[in-house]
């Protein structure tokens, strides 16, 4: 027992050894040496970033690293560079940035003060709420009346973390993905899917009878979502924003948010007046 | 660019308490899936050997079809798959009780109760024929000879590999985190999303998952030792 313990004290040694070597180089520097710049994103949170009937992995977020972030790091660089797409969740985005498997997340994932201590984040390029999807006859009207209901969430999310705290007496239910957690919903196994407001929608468009669902409540949290990246590198982080605000002032975003959210879009979802004012006062001037 | 280690993470605000609700939980599951996959182990691997054709066919059906679909199959399986076909105020009282910790429960136990069974019928067949025929002619009935002479001998030969069997099915139990069982890796990631400190929490969840291991392993090791037949059983190192 006592060699085993000596073993285990090893093994506990050597973990934190091994992991600081691992980021040593700068993101540009390490784009530049492959050409490739990988990001990591989501397979099924339309329209953000999903894989369509057609099997094409597309959506908003990785149309703005295609047609916005890319030129901008190719022009640093001055060479053409490739994407490459890995499929990061909410438990594995921060460990895939981390160990260097991805240079930039670019899904879904909220900018949040206790995330900023591991990540840094470009500046926000959607602004949406938590709400909740429930069955077109279900009773429930927002976070007031949920309590004691079976709730299922995304696990990671900051949604979850919302309902346990304000509403601790809901039962939360956490899915690693969507497809499970709609599918319990489907069934009755719970109550309510809770998730940002425009990823509900978005389930909602691609769900066989739209019309048996419905959005409820207010934004019962804040969600600016934003590109993640490995933090202190600040080159690379203003590369990603240059990218975005020169989108932002030339109508490049625009355009993407209206094939997107637009009345023809994936998931129709008119950008409000506020919301279009705060993402031109992030453009900083040239 | 490096990385700055805060293990304070683990013991500060809910961590260690979610890190112990978590092992109570695989502990829970896991304990329960395995007096389950014992149960249908002995008895399915029993099945497969005895001289009734219909009885091995039975048991071959369900050792073949449960071990070789993946275990989250089984685990979608018996959470969307089986509720369905209850009757509307079973199905309702399930929900209301945890049909997931359930949900799993069966998963693991039926999945691992046919690789169980296989491991107990192989030591079932390392006995030699003539015990079993020795048994039958001192005037046991086939089933009396299984409990009283073949099974014991059998359940004493299979202790290492049902000790690997069931750290498996130990470290299995984590696939239930995708039917929403909150345990221990559920936890340690809920850790990750509260904290964003994912290597801290993974590594507790690594160590947890070792010391269970190597504590049942020790404690198994231990019965094989006491229970061991003096002349029948040759002692290992």
């Amino acid at each position: 027992m006592r060699r085993m313990l000596a073993v285990l004290s090893i093994l506990g040694l050597a973990l934190p050894i091994a992991a600081p070597a691992l980021a040593q180089q700068g993101t540009l520097e390490k784009i530049g040496q492959s050409g490739v710049l990988t990001i990591g994103t989501r397979t099924a949170s339309p329209p953000f970033a999903f894989v369509n009937k057609q099997n094409e992995w597309v959506g908003f977020s990785i149309d703005l690293v295609e047609q916005a972030v890319k030129p901008a790091i190719e022009r640093k660089l001055g060479k053409p560079i490739t994407i490459e797409k890995k499929e990061s969740t909410p438990p594995t985005r921060i460990p895939l940035l981390s160990s260097n498997a991805v240079d930039l997340i670019a899904g879904t994932m909220t900018d949040t003060r206790a995330r900023r201590e591991s990540v840094d984040f470009s500046l926000t390029f959607f602004v949406t709420g938590a709400q909740f999807l429930v069955k077109k006859n279900s009773p429930i009207r927002g976070i007031e009346s949920i309590a004691g209901r079976r709730v299922a969430a995304q696990q990671g999310s900051t949604n979850a973390k919302l309902i346990r705290e304000r509403m601790p007496t809901a039962r939360l239910q956490e899915f690693p993905d969507q497809p499970a957690a709609f599918q319990a919903l489907a069934q009755g196994q719970v109550d309510a899917y809770t998730n940002d407001g425009i990823q509900l929608y978005g389930l909602r468009a691609k769900a066989p009878r739209p019309d048996d669902w419905k959005v409820v409540g207010d934004f019962f949290s804040y969600e600016p979502y934003g590109m993640a990246m490995r933090k202190n590198d600040s080159d690379f982080r203003h590369a990603v924003n240059v990218g975005l605000m020169e989108a932002i002032e030339s109508g490049k975003y625009f355009e993407l948010y209206d094939k997107w959210f637009g009345p023809n879009g994936e998931t129709p979802y008119p950008l409000t007046p506020e919301n279009k004012r705060f993402l031109i006062m992030q453009v900083v001037p040239k | 660019m490096h990385y700055d280690f805060h293990w304070q993470v683990l013991w500060s605000g809910q961590s260690g308490r979610w890190l112990l609700q978590g092992l109570g939980t695989t502990l829970a599951i896991s304990s329960l899936a395995w007096l389950l996959a014992v149960g249908l182990g002995i008895l399915s691997g029993a099945l497969r050997t005895v001289p009734w054709k219909a009885l091995r066919a039975v048991a071959a059906f369900y050792v073949e079809f449960f071990r070789n679909v993946p275990l989250l199959v089984w685990m979608f399986f018996w959470y969307f798959g089986v509720p369905p076909l209850l009757p509307e105020a079973a199905r309702e009282w399930l929900f209301d009780h945890g049909a997931e910790f359930w949900a799993g429960m069966f998963a693991l136990g039926v999945y691992h109760g046919a690789r169980m069974s296989e491991v107990i019928r192989s030591g079932i067949q390392s006995i030699p024929k003539t015990q079993f025929e020795a048994a039958v002619a001192m005037g046991l009935t086939t089933f009396q000879a299984y409990r009283l002479v073949i099974l014991p001998i059998a359940l004493r030969l299979i202790v290492p590999p049902a000790t690997s069997e069931s750290l498996n099915l130990l470290k299995n139990s984590s696939v239930a985190l995708t039917i929403s069982v909150a345990e221990l890796t559920f936890q340690t990631r809920q850790i990750e999303t509260y904290t964003a400190r994912a290597i801290e929490a993974l590594t507790a969840g690594t160590v947890i998952y070792l010391v269970l291991c190597v504590g049942i392993a020790t404690i198994m090791a231990r019965v094989e030792r006491r229970f061991a037949i003096p002349g029948l059983i040759a002692r290992g190192g």
